[in-house]
């Protein structure tokens, strides 16, 4: 059976790149802008580039917190890039304070700024943040120190090193590369931006996932 | 961080065209055929500029956006013609990951800040057009290298970043197109001194003119004529680069 | 369009109507060259010719160019005079006039390395260098020409310049008629008996007839019979009697006798005849060839950054013939830049919108100086003047002279086209 993604449009951007990297993949892909489509997707993305507060704001205005923290509950694969990284966690100081989605305990911060810029753009290589955190998700056949791109000022800080998955080092800092909760797992890199290192990931993704 | 090796494209759609000092309209062949290439030999990111969009004041190349985004897997950054809110949320849908901004920043610097705050600093890169004056500054343009402003580039660069600019791409308009190395004194007037990622732009000849540049603190060079007309593969650059001790993405 | 009771007054002999273009963007009220020393104010105007079809010569021209014209067998043709003129013996074998600007560049270089021809290069002035403008031609000579540059009686050409404005809103005639004459002049005196300009003029638009012979008509540039001779729409010898020119003065602007040009066998032809002109190319070639640099800034009027780029006067002139034409700077460049195929028509109706009738702020007070005519440096001039100082307001007043009314209307104390290229319906 043909992989099937579902991809939530929520108003913030940036959906046809990762649109297309999936469709390259030969997956079929499914824009989701209501709750209906959520409850019935198989592999859910929550893309994202922005700011937290109207990332929040686009998935308030389409009823989308409940289905998305329904679906996570679910144990189905949900990957949250970039932004949707971010909203995955329980709240956010990106422009003043706000809540998120809460799936991954946690919150957004600033980025540390000693002796580096903000925000951070560019290639990192990402490294597991312990032994086995890449194991059962879609970075299990993902080199160690693999490039991946950046671009962000904030990023999830997870309230316990167990939902920690990735890490990068920027400057002296070791920042969060990719949180994860069982089968969510939120990328704060762009796969679909990652050349084909990226692409890779999004393949081990779609291969792991039951679409039965 | 590695240096951030771009390959930018100059835009009047549907071709890639060169100028010289942002002067001209030589086409050189079809963008996408180009950006693929360099999407294969490894480069890290992607500029595409409207060059005529500021001058017609018109939008062309949503379609060139989305068409680049169907091949090419690195960040795509977008500029020209981009005046409006609304035209940096149709180019971030389209597929572009930055936008990049000047002569609508100057007209109405306040642009910087709304647009930071709707879609994040990240998005918005501002390129200053720089032109050397003969008492030894600089002078920021618009409209493509053609309008005057008044504005010292220097001073300019530093206020756009206060207000918000996420990027700054230092385009040196004396010396594009020309392949005699970037200015380096204008690029030294900023790298360094912002607290944001500063790409140099204008000049690139050959890996030395690169290698320059990059030990002034620059965290990315955009590269055309080099690159479309085979001077040199990215590969070659890269190899270079991390043979004189400057950290690339191999 | 409303209809007046009585047909406007058109000047110049210009067409009544106003047509433009369909291909391009120039309008039928574009002047061919004329013979400048016979130019007064009474002269009728001989314009662009459009055909049955509403295209213009420049553009069928530019049609032939693409489609009909053989270029292998004109670049044979090249060839051939090549070999016939071409001197190994320590010679120059022939003359190239130009400015070092794009054109002029091509040219010279061109001939020289690829045609294996030995040219003497020769400049007359610019009224007012540029910076860029000075140094182009400094880099045209040091990619490997001699050069004699002629610089004219800077206080006459002053004189003639204002003359030119005063009569005929006409400020590039002084370097126009010393331009043309500069070459056969120099040729003469080198004994060299060919001569090559550039673009051939049928290129835009000067009578197509034109365009099947290289050779320019001596009647172009030289004339049996000084009398009949006018500057500035001044007769040479009113410029005596009101306004202490002396004849001396006048030398460099006075047409070769066609006697000793016939004598010497002297031949003019334009590269553009045997060599597929591209001025965009041209611009191109001469930075890859020579560090040609465009201008720092947009040339007012106009989109172009490469375009005659070293006189100040360029700026009024292109101003002067939007007065009196309708035609300004951003038409001209745009025209070329479609036939050339770089824009589409589309977008050059956009620049005309844009730019074309910019008041050209940069260089007005250098300019307005340069018009003047003050009592010490011309002690006899100056009193032959109602207002021998030029300033902008003056200089616009004697604009509405100039006018024609079927070209302009007054709406609301502004001077307005009563036709522009981008309020034309489609037909």
């Amino acid at each position: 059976m043909k992989p099937r993604v579902t991809i939530i449009d929520y108003g913030a951007g940036n959906l046809h790149s990762v649109t297309k990297a999936f469709a390259r993949l030969d997956a079929d892909v499914e824009i989701a802008e209501t709750p209906e489509l959520i409850d019935a997707a198989r592999c859910l993305i929550l893309p994202g580039v922005g700011a937290f507060g109207e990332g929040m704001e686009g998935l308030r205005k389409r009823s989308l917190v409940e289905p998305l923290r329904r679906y996570a509950a679910s144990g189905r694969p949900l990957i949250g890039i970039c932004l949707g990284a971010q909203l995955l966690m329980e709240e956010s100081e990106e422009f003043g304070r706000h809540e998120g989605l809460g799936i991954v305990p946690g919150r957004v911060s600033l980025l540390p700024h000693a002796g580096v810029k903000i925000p951070h753009v560019g290639w990192c290589r990402i490294y597991p943040a312990s032994d086995r955190a890449w194991q059962g998700c879609l970075l299990e056949e993902t080199p160690v120190q693999t490039w991946t791109y950046f671009v962000h000022s904030f990023q999830c800080v997870p309230s316990d090193p167990l939902y920690s998955c990735a890490l990068a080092n920027y400057g002296e800092h070791a920042i969060t590369a990719a949180v994860r909760r069982e089968a969510v797992i939120g990328l704060q890199f762009h796969p679909e931006k990652s050349g084909t290192s990226g692409l890779a990931m999004l393949r081990t993704l779609l291969r792991s996932t039951s679409f039965s | 961080m590695p240096l951030r090796i771009i390959a930018r494209l100059d835009i009047k759609a549907p071709n890639l065209v060169k100028g010289i000092r942002l002067e001209g309209l030589r086409v050189l062949g079809k963008p996408a055929e180009f950006a693929e290439r360099y999407f294969e030999q490894g480069v890290d990111e992607l500029y595409y500029q409207d060059i005529v969009a500021s001058l017609y004041e018109r939008n062309s190349i949503l379609d060139l956006v989305s068409a680049a985004a169907d091949q090419i897997f690195v960040p795509l950054t977008v500029g020209g013609g981009v005046r409006t809110v609304d035209d940096i949320r149709m180019l971030l849908r389209a597929g572009a990951d930055k936008v990049c901004i000047n002569t609508a920043a100057i007209r109405r610097p306040e642009l910087i800040g709304e647009a930071a705050r709707i879609f994040g600093t990240q998005c918005v890169v501002v390129a200053v057009e720089a032109i050397r004056q003969p008492g030894g500054n600089w002078k920021a343009f618009t409209d493509n290298g053609r309008e005057h402003t008044n504005l010292d580039a220097c001073e300019w660069a530093l206020r756009a970043v206060e207000l918000g600019a996420g990027e700054l791409l230092l385009t040196s308009v004396d010396r594009e197109g020309r392949r005699k190395g970037f200015d380096l004194e204008f690029i030294a007037a900023l790298a360094g001194k912002v607290g944001v990622p500063v790409v140099a732009h204008g000049g690139a000849g050959t890996v030395e003119d690169i290698i320059k540049v990059a030990r002034l603190g620059v965290d990315g060079v955009a590269l055309a004529s080099m690159l479309h007309y085979g001077d040199a593969t990215i590969p070659e650059i890269k190899k270079a680069l991390a043979a004189a001790g400057i950290e690339v993405r191999l | 369009m409303t209809q007046t009771s009585a047909p406007l007054e058109t000047k110049y002999g210009l067409p009544p109507e106003v047509r433009f273009c369909k291909t391009c963007v120039i309008s039928n009220q574009r002047p061919n060259s004329d013979i400048e020393y016979k130019h007064t104010k009474a002269t009728k105007k001989k314009t662009i010719h459009f055909a049955e079809d509403g295209i213009c010569d420049a553009c069928r021209m530019a049609e032939q160019k693409k489609h009909s014209i053989k270029w292998d067998e004109r670049e044979r043709q090249l060839e051939a005079l090549c070999d016939l003129y071409r001197r190994e013996d320590g010679a120059y074998d022939c003359l190239v006039p130009g400015s070092g600007g794009k054109d002029s560049f091509y040219a010279a270089h061109v001939l020289k390395y690829k045609y294996g021809m030995h040219p003497l290069t020769v400049t007359w002035a610019p009224h007012i260098y540029t910076d860029w403008g000075r140094r182009n031609h400094e880099r045209w000579i040091q990619a490997g020409f001699d050069n004699f540059l002629c610089t004219p009686n800077g206080r006459i050409h002053r004189l003639l310049t204002r003359l030119a404005v005063q009569n005929l809103f006409h400020p590039f005639q002084p370097f126009m008629l010393g331009q043309k004459f500069l070459a056969p002049r120099m040729a003469a005196l080198f004994n060299l008996p060919l001569v090559f300009y550039g673009e051939n003029e049928a290129d835009y638009g000067n009578p197509v007839a034109d365009a099947q012979s290289a050779q320019r008509d001596y009647a172009y540039f030289s004339s049996g019979d000084p009398s009949q001779v006018f500057f500035g729409g001044t007769s040479v010898a009113e410029l005596k009697e009101r306004y202490g020119v002396h004849p001396v003065d006048l030398v460099p602007y006075l047409p070769p006798n066609p006697e000793e040009l016939r004598e010497k066998k002297i031949e003019v032809h334009y590269l553009g005849y045997y060599l597929k002109w591209h001025p965009q190319g041209c611009y191109y070639y001469s930075v890859e060839n020579g560090g040609f640099e465009a201008s720092p800034e947009r040339t007012p009027g106009t989109y172009s950054k490469y375009n005659s780029i070293d006189d100040k006067i360029d700026d009024l002139h292109y101003w002067t013939t939007y007065v009196k034409f309708g035609i300004g700077r951003a038409t001209y460049d745009a025209a070329q830049e479609i036939r050339s195929g770089e824009i589409t028509r589309e977008e050059g109706v956009a620049l005309v919108k844009r730019f074309d009738g910019e008041w050209p702020a940069r260089f007005e007070a250098e300019l307005m100086e340069y018009l003047s005519i003050p009592k010490k440096e011309f002690p006899v001039a100056h009193g032959a003047f109602a207002e021998p100082i030029m300033t902008k307001e003056s200089f616009l007043r004697l604009a509405d002279d100039f006018r024609s009314p079927h070209l302009w209307t007054k709406e609301s104390g502004e001077w307005k086209l009563r036709h522009v290229i981008w309020d034309q319906k489609a037909s």
